[in-house]
């Protein structure tokens, strides 16, 4: 039974990963292709910021994706999903602008149903009983450890990641 | 130097004398009172050396861009701001009192799901997570918010909220501890706290709409404005991209992996550009397609040995 059951459950899981993950991106950095998902792995091509490809697989931190003529596998951070092409600023423009004109509908609509908004916030009202509800329901360190250690999560260490090279100094004083 | 500046920060409140000093805030005041007693007996310091006085006619430019001037009296915001920056950091009673008073009002905007064991998981996972960050002397607590809303807010002290749309989203456990984390390093690395000190809202000090409400803290509401305003104000995009990168290596300390977080950005950079459900957070956030860029700038090839896992198994789903 058992023995039938994971190749079964090996084939479903492939077709999954390969057929939910057809969606459109965008490259958003100038990175290179590898023919397999590791940066030891063959050099199977390049691709450039804004170049669009399609992402067929993904793998831990990394993604099979079809540029053109080639496919190889790219690191996850240096592509975006989605169809906004490189998005970031214009997109976040023209949501800016949608979002902070007031939106006559919200008058009569309900933050659970249409997410919630700058006047809910600005509107709200010290709620206690939510706030004691919130805090009954806190957990202990060590229950904290005897949970991750039930799925063998173990601390391990890792270097922090390194500063931006700082692009100006911003001092909320200003210039004096 | 804290004396220094002290003396600088009194000086300049007696000088502006009633003007500025009557509308201050009471929190303002109480930290005042309680520097003051702190270094009696001493008598304040004598002012610090005055530059040298220019003599009438000599190039008074050069002296003035080397010297900070002190900000007319005239903008009394400036002054509020000098005076509440200078006391150096806000105490874990404080930070936590603060905290307490923005979660609550946050509360009061959007209850908690009703789900005690969805909560008892999520605060096992965050506070994980959160042993992770070297911050020991917080008592961290995990709230999942009923809302469509897709979102995710940090508070001072150690209070971490989930919105139920977000949560939805998320595929594994490793996914919930890379926002947790995200979350988590907002606290540690005290975003909220900077933006109290630095931002336009201390000018608020004073005149934040009187709430009755029982458990309401007036003189922390005093000092944050109206309601939980300050979540919808959102952080400097830079102190985002730093929660990515710091969020993302408590997560991979932890023992999951560390693309939980960018498959969460991956996840949303692929929703439509005018979902309803994301304005507040693109309206506070920068694009995720951004925070993966700045992410990929940092991150290169540098995780590329971290092995952890996803636990998606035991992951808590709810409907």
């Amino acid at each position: 039974m058992k023995s039938f059951l994971i190749p079964a459950a090996a084939l479903v899981l492939c077709v999954t990963a390969a057929s939910a993950w057809a969606a459109p991106g965008t490259v958003l950095r100038n990175d290179k292709l590898y023919s397999q998902p590791s940066a030891s792995a063959k050099v199977a091509g390049s691709v450039t910021k804004g170049t669009s490809v399609n992402i067929l697989a993904k793998q831990g931190g990394w993604l099979r994706v079809t540029s053109g003529k080639t496919t190889g596998w790219i690191r996850l951070l240096s592509v975006r999903a989605g169809a906004g092409g490189l998005g970031g600023t214009g997109l976040g423009d023209v949501v800016g602008a949608a979002t902070t004109r007031s939106d006559p509908s919200r008058v009569v609509a309900v933050a659970g149903l249409r997410g919630l908004n700058d006047e809910d916030l600005k509107q709200a009202k010290f709620n206690a009983d939510e706030l004691e509800r919130l805090e009954a329901m806190k957990v202990t360190a060590t229950q904290a450890r005897d949970h991750a250690g039930q799925s063998g999560l173990v601390a391990v260490k890792v270097p922090g990641l390194p500063e931006p090279k700082p692009a100006q100094t911003s001092s909320p004083w200003g210039n004096n | 130097m804290k004396i220094k500046l002290m003396v600088l920060a009194v000086s300049l409140l007696a000088s502006s004398g009633g003007t500025a000093g009557i509308d201050f805030g009471k929190l303002l005041e109480e930290r005042i009172n309680q520097e003051l007693n702190k270094d009696k007996p001493t008598q304040p310091a004598p002012a610090p050396a005055q530059q040298p006085v220019q003599a009438p006619g000599q190039a008074p430019a050069a002296a003035q861009s080397a010297a900070a001037p002190p900000p007319p009296v005239k903008q009394k915001i400036d002054a509020r701001q000098l005076g509440f920056a200078l006391f150096g950091d806000y105490s874990l009673e404080e930070e936590t009192r603060i905290g307490k008073q923005i979660s609550g009002n946050l509360l009061g905007a959007v209850p908690l799901v009703r789900d005690d064991k969805l909560h008892r998981y999520v605060n096992l996972v965050g506070n994980w997570v959160a042993l992770q960050s070297g911050r020991k002397d917080v008592t961290w607590r995990f709230g999942v918010l009923d809302t469509e809303d897709i979102n995710a807010f940090a508070a001072p002290g150690g209070y971490i909220f989930v919105t139920k749309g977000l949560y939805r989203r998320l595929n594994n456990e490793a996914e919930l501890a890379g926002v947790l984390a995200h979350e988590i390093a907002h606290v540690t690395q005290k975003h909220h706290l900077k933006v109290l000190k630095q931002s336009s809202l201390i000018g608020a000090l004073g005149q934040a709409a009187s709430s009755k409400a029982k458990g309401s803290d007036q003189v922390v509401q005093n000092l944050i404005g109206n309601g939980a305003e300050i979540m919808a104000r959102g952080l400097d995009k830079n102190a985002e991209f730093q929660a990515d990168r710091v969020g993302i290596v408590y997560a991979a300390r932890a023992g999951y992996t560390p693309w939980g977080l960018p498959d969460v950005l991956q996840d949303m950079a692929g929703l439509p550009a005018k979902d309803s459900r994301t304005s507040l957070l693109y309206k506070t956030h920068p694009h995720p397609a951004d925070r993966l860029a700045a992410l990929g700038e940092a991150v290169e090839g540098r995780l590329d040995a971290v092995r952890g896992k996803e636990l998606a198994d035991r992951f808590y789903r709810i409907r």
